[in-house]
């Protein structure tokens, strides 16, 4: 039954009080433990057509008629557009259709950062549609671009207002600590680099805007352009079969989307806009830079005191204020604690959610902060997390829905110990080390989402829902589940989705936020599906419903016999079994969270500061697991993210102009294969008891959080140098080694 | 020579060998994602050996023979990557088949450093790079059985 | 654009010339080099490995596997690029590549581009020059380079003999060219004389596929020692002896190529003594 409730609903941490329709979830959850489909190991539904090179992504797209856009944007951090003269790009061979400030909302003719969206064009190839923005005659005012941190502060240039935080009372805290570690982290621009690339191809069918696009979120798509183009909502239709990643940056339409279809509204043809490389790297959002100054106070036992954090975000000209702070405020069951987060404006790119925002950079602070305070006091790391495990939420002493990190930190104990052996094989000027670091993020879910099933009279089952599967290998989760519930092997599930004309709405692929959110729905849809055809069993075997269930392929009686599903599908000849399924309500009252550590071995060579991650152990609680497989993946892949952000990579811009220089994969260094270090990762697959008919949650984003730190706790206890900042990169380790050499000249013991 | 079949195409001078395949024969397997030679998502085998098609003119292939994730469909590569889970969003999964094929074909039982330096020159954003060790090994290792 | 495809020198008459295209495309993208004509030299240049002799137009891929060649160079190759890359470019192409600063690649109206200011100087230039950076500071991309310095090698260009070393030139203020060949010559053939013993050691920012932050070769020839480094210099850089890194003149940004040249190049020296 439906019911309006008021509800906290959370996407990456930002939190919002509204009211929602929910269904009621009446289904008990499955038994822990592996079942028969779900909690196994599964190859994904979509594996061949992606390896075969069969997937269509939106880059593959060839509409007929369809051309080709090309975008004039701003090359200065900040300028205002004196002249501009779209004639000569109008007059340039194939060009079909060109638009300025004046025609549309996100072209703007003050530029606030590089790359901003001036002008665009459709032309019939890529390259034609190049040369005329190159023919734009555009003439600039280049002002002053605000790029300096301390600068913007002074002025109070943010995008939002600060937020602050406080619980106890810090200052009586650090009074009352035997120890203090006062230090300044940071952290640097890193950039998404999808590999393929933002973009959207609009096409118009009567008053219908078609519009294929590359997305995370095909209803959020949806809404804003509706908005944008003054339409019914469902009179634009979104399409997205398959992606090639987002990894948070592909949340919104973008001004491609508008720009597509504004162009195809003019030309009257479909328009393809994609960035290339380069304005992905300039324009399609990054995890901002952060400098956080921490204070953290601890006794001789090593329970926590105070935590005094205060973080600069440095946004860019745009975006949302990331929970930077949420570690800080969670993690740990200290009494004091004291935030402040400052999303500074520059005329710098607009950050965008990146797999984890806030908790990515404010975990590599707070972590290698408290590192360092064990080391002070003579205390083991590990222990020193476990004494001041949270119970409950620290911020409102609610209860978690179910937490397991004491259970994860048990697990990586063994990992742990390898420290003696790992530091044993140190040899000449390579120096090893382990570290570790606990996580915590969100990854609940909620809802709406809803998720529609039908099973045809050739026993086959098609789950269909308006979702999208980012790369993350939710169509196969959500084909398990179906399997699942009804009994069925997976190969006779089909999961269609990416398409907002052919299914229900579905939830973001964010936040870790698709299979905690829809796969509750897709299981209620299923057991709709189920029930009815117990129902339709129960008439057709004169029998009564109640002793009926479905398994391995038939329905079974608990009265002894059993048949085969096609027994009642075959029945139904062209008539199908629909079921309705929806996302009940998260528990009230209770924290919904996602835990886990890792522990990172690490070898440096303390001449060259060369920095090798040797091993990564990884351990997540996110409820009931259900591909194991997948599962495995997804934290590979995130510690593999983790380990470029903490090494490689960074977003380098000019200081003079506050352009990006490191636009090409040349120059912005992602992980390649020879940089993968062994990795072993394990997932607690314990069903939260509280968290819809599943309990599962989120696994997207959890791995990437703590990687930072264990790795510099990892290279601290290898050298004793203190390292501060990421990436590590071999200017930072040579400095962070020289200074540490420096104090042990001077007699100060070093920090190991 | 692509894939087995003879084409002839009719583009500018500057055309690139990757731009061929996707726009005029309509091979869209091979897929781009920078266009200048820095990510390895395009890579196809010319005459075996994998090449960057997005920076390689189609005018200087002449006779060769080009192989595309479409005339590597049926290799047990594509088999043994869903087996192993190596492809997550999969844009790059097609140039990593395509550089992992060429290196099984001129070392059908590689140890791990010649994995990795045979496929690093083909980047994944999603990190399958683990798994894609797993699918290659699988297939050397019914190499070694047969 | 033109595509001319010579089968012999003598049919060769201007145009940009294109081995393995893996430098030329993109530049010709960029608009960072333009031409009416591109000659596919690949028909006319050497290649593969005879005797001390390296053709122009071998692949690096070849060269990364060839035993016979000094292991330096063969070092060089191996790590430099990647797979792909090496299958395609040529080691005259190698030689010849144009620098990757980020300045420069973005076309900003810099020293090197024939402007009057350097503006990773002022800017962001982690990546730069710790020698001879006083105009332009960008630093030499190619491995092979550094280690074909080291071994003294010689460069046959179509018109003249010339030692690697005079292959390079630091550009001024009336030439901005970091090479000496001029307009439509060739590189045709290295000699490659055999040190007793070589060596190369790379730095980078990620374990492959990384352009050389420093890179240090080194060949023993009798008594005698050579020392080139790739990555400190606009051009590649031969050093007397380890003791005349105290000579660098490094950037605030790249002073810690010092001091990572400083334990590559003792490695390096043990490495062939
Ligand atoms: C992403 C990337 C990473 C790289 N990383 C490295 C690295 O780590 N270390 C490293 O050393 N190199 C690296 N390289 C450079 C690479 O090795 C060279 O691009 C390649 O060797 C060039 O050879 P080519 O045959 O493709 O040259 P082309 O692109 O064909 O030509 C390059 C230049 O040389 C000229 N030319 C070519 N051959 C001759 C000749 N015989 N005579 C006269 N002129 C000639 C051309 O006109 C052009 O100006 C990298 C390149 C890229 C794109
Ligand atoms: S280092 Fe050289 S190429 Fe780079 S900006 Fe300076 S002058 Fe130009
Ligand atoms: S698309 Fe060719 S190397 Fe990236
Ligand atoms: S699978 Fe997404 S980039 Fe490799």
């Amino acid at each position: 039954m439906a019911r309006l409730i008021r509800t906290e609903k959370e996407v990456e941490g930002r939190y919002t009080e509204q009211w929602v329709v929910v269904e009621e979830d009446v289904l008990e959850q499955w038994p822990e433990g592996p079942l028969q489909t779900v909690g196994r190991p599964a190859t994904r539904v979509d594996g061949l057509a992606r390896a075969r090179g069969e997937a269509r992504y939106t880059q593959d797209l060839r509409l007929p008629g369809m051309l080709h856009a090309a975008v004039l944007r701003s090359p200065h951090a900040r300028a205002r557009v004196t002249r501009l003269d779209l004639e000569p790009a109008m007059a340039m061979a194939g060009i079909r259709g060109v638009i300025g400030p004046s025609d549309l909302e996100p072209l703007t003719n003050e530029p606030n950062y590089e790359g901003e969206a001036v002008a665009a064009v459709a032309a019939d190839t890529v390259a034609q549609a190049r040369a005329a923005v190159e023919a734009i005659d555009v003439e600039w005012e280049v002002l002053e671009p605000l790029l300096d941190a301390e600068q913007a502060l002074a002025q109070k240039s943010f995008v939002t207002n600060p937020r602050d935080y406080e619980r106890g009372d810090v200052e009586r805290g650090l009074a009352e600590a035997d120890a203090v570690v006062e230090a300044e982290y940071r952290t640097q621009s890193v950039l998404h680099n999808a590999l393929e690339t933002h973009q959207s191809a609009c096409e118009w069918e009567g008053d219908t805007l078609v519009v294929y696009t590359s997305t995370q979120f095909l209803w959020g798509v949806r809404d804003e352009v509706a908005k944008a183009f003054q339409l019914p909502k469902d009179k634009v239709r979104v399409i997205c079969r398959f992606m090639g990643g987002g990894f948070g940056a592909k949340g919104s339409a973008g001004d491609y989307t508008m720009i597509a279809a504004e162009l195809a509204k003019r030309t009257g043809r479909p328009v393809h806009c994609r960035l290339d490389r380069r304005e992905e790297n300039v324009n399609s959002g990054n995890r901002n830079p952060t400098i956080q100054k921490l204070r953290l106070g601890a006794r001789s036992d090593g329970t926590l005191t105070a935590i005094d954090a205060e973080y600069e975000c440095l946004l860019g000209w745009d975006g949302w204020l990331p929970p930077t702070a949420g570690p800080a405020q969670m993690l740990y069951a200290c009494e004091n604690v004291r935030t402040v987060e400052r999303g500074v404006r520059l005329n710098t790119p607009p950050m965008d959610a990146f797999r984890a925002p806030g908790f990515v950079e404010g975990t590599f602070g707070l972590e290698c902060a408290l590192d360092e305070l064990a080391a002070k006091l003579d205390l083991d790391p590990l222990e020193v997390r476990r004494r001041n495990h949270a119970d409950h939420d620290p911020m409102d002493e609610r209860p978690f829905s179910a937490k397991e990190l004491m259970e994860c930190y048990r697990r990586a104990e063994p990992h742990w110990e390898r420290r003696h052996e790992v530091r044993a094989r140190s040899e000449g000027p390579v120096q090893r080390g382990v570290g570790l670091a606990t996580q915590l993020w969100y990854g609940g879910g909620g809802p709406p989402s809803y998720a529609w099933v039908r099973l045809g009279g050739d026993g086959t089952v098609t789950v269909v829902t308006a979702m999208q599967d980012i790369g993350t290998g939710t169509r196969t989760a959500m084909a398990q589940i179906a399997a699942e519930e009804l009994g069925i092997p997976l190969e006779r599930v089909t999961v269609e989705l990416g398409d907002t004309a052919h299914g229900p709405y579905a939830v973001v692929s964010g936040g870790s936020s698709t299979t905690p959110s829809m796969g509750p729905a897709v299981r209620s849809a299923a057991a709709d599906v189920g029930r009815q055809l117990i129902e339709i069993a129960a008439q057709r075997f004169e029998t009564e419903e109640r002793v009926l269930r479905l398994e391995n392929g038939k329905i079974v009686s608990d009265l002894g016999g059993s048949w085969a599903i096609e027994d009642i599908t075959g029945l139904l000849e062209d008539g199908q079994i629909l079921g309705n399924g929806a996302r009940g309500p998260n528990p009230t009252g209770m924290r919904v969270l996602t835990f886990g550590i890792q522990v990172a071995e690490v070898a440096v060579d303390m001449e060259t500061g060369e920095v090798v991650v040797e091993r990564i152990y990884a351990v997540h609680d996110v409820g009931r697991v259900i591909n194991p497989l997948g599962a495995e993946s997804q934290i590979e892949g995130g510690i593999i993210q983790a380990i470029g952000h903490t090494l490689s990579e960074k977003r380098l811009l000019d200081p003079q102009t506050g352009k990006v220089l490191t636009r090409t994969l040349d120059s912005y260094k992602l992980p390649t294969f020879a940089d993968v270090p062994e990795i072993v990762a394990e997932l607690v697959d314990k069903p939260d008891a509280h968290l819809t008919n599943l309990g599962s949650k989120g696994l997207g984003e959890p791995p990437i959080v703590p990687t930072a730190a264990a790795i510099v706790n990892a290279i601290r206890d290898a050298t004793g140098a203190d390292v501060r900042e990421i990436p590590v990169d071999r200017e930072t380790m040579l400095r962070a080694l020289a200074e540490a050499r420096e104090r042990e000249k001077r007699g100060a013991p070093a920090a190991v | 020579m692509v894939n087995g079949g003879l084409h002839e195409v009719d583009v500018p001078v500057g055309t690139t060998l990757a731009d061929a395949l996707r726009d005029v024969l309509g091979l869209t397997g091979t897929k781009i994602a920078c266009g200048e030679g820095h990510c390895g998502a395009c890579t196809v085998q010319l005459d075996g050996v994998p090449v960057l098609s997005c920076i390689t003119l189609v005018h200087t292939v002449g006779e060769r023979e080009v192989t595309t994730i479409e005339g590597l469909r049926e290799h047990p590569l594509v088999q043994a990557f869903v087996e192993a889970d190596a492809t997550q969003c999969g844009f790059c999964t097609p140039g990593q088949i395509v550089s992992a094929a060429a290196l099984l074909a001129a070392t059908p039982r590689p140890g791990h450093d010649e994995i990795v330096h045979a496929m690093s020159g083909n980047l994944c954003r999603c990190g399958t790079y683990p798994k894609i060790e797993r699918a290659i090994e699988a297939v050397a290792a019914e190499n070694r059985g047969g | 654009m033109e595509l001319r495809q010579p089968s012999s020198l003598a049919d060769v008459d201007g145009g940009l010339p294109l081995a393995g295209g893996t430098e030329v495309v993109p530049l010709l993208r960029d608009g960072l080099v333009e031409a009416e004509t591109l000659v596919d030299i690949r028909a006319v240049v050497p290649k593969g490995v005879s005797g001390t002799t390296i053709g122009a137009g071998t692949l690096l891929a070849e060269l990364e596997a060839d035993p016979e060649i000094p292991s330096a160079l063969r070092e060089a190759c191996r790590l430099a690029a990647s797979p792909q890359l090496r299958s395609m470019g040529t080691i005259g192409g190698n030689l010849l590549q144009a620098t990757r600063c980020w300045y420069w690649r973005l076309k900003y109206p810099c020293f090197l581009h024939g402007g009057s200011t350097c503006h990773a100087r002022q800017g962001e230039h982690r990546e730069h020059a710790i020698f001879g950076n006083e105009q332009c500071a960008s630093a030499h991309p190619s491995d092979p380079a550094a280690a074909l310095l080291a071994v003294g090698a010689t460069v046959r260009t179509d018109r003249r003999e010339l030692p690697i070393g005079e292959l390079y030139r630091l550009p001024t203020e009336d030439d901005r060219n970091v090479t000496a060949l001029e307009p439509g010559e060739l590189i045709l053939e290295l000699e490659v004389p055999r040190p007793e013993a070589s060596h190369y050691l790379k730095a980078m920012d990620r374990a492959r596929w990384a352009f050389p932050l420093v890179g240090v070769a080194a060949a023993r020839f009798g008594d005698g020692v050579r020392l080139a480094l790739a990555g400190v210099a606009p051009i590649p850089w031969a050093l007397d002896s380890a003791d005349a890194l105290e000579q660098a003149t490094p950037l605030p940004g790249t002073a810690y190529k010092v001091e990572l040249a400083r334990p590559l190049i003792r490695r390096a020296l043990d490495a062939i003594a």
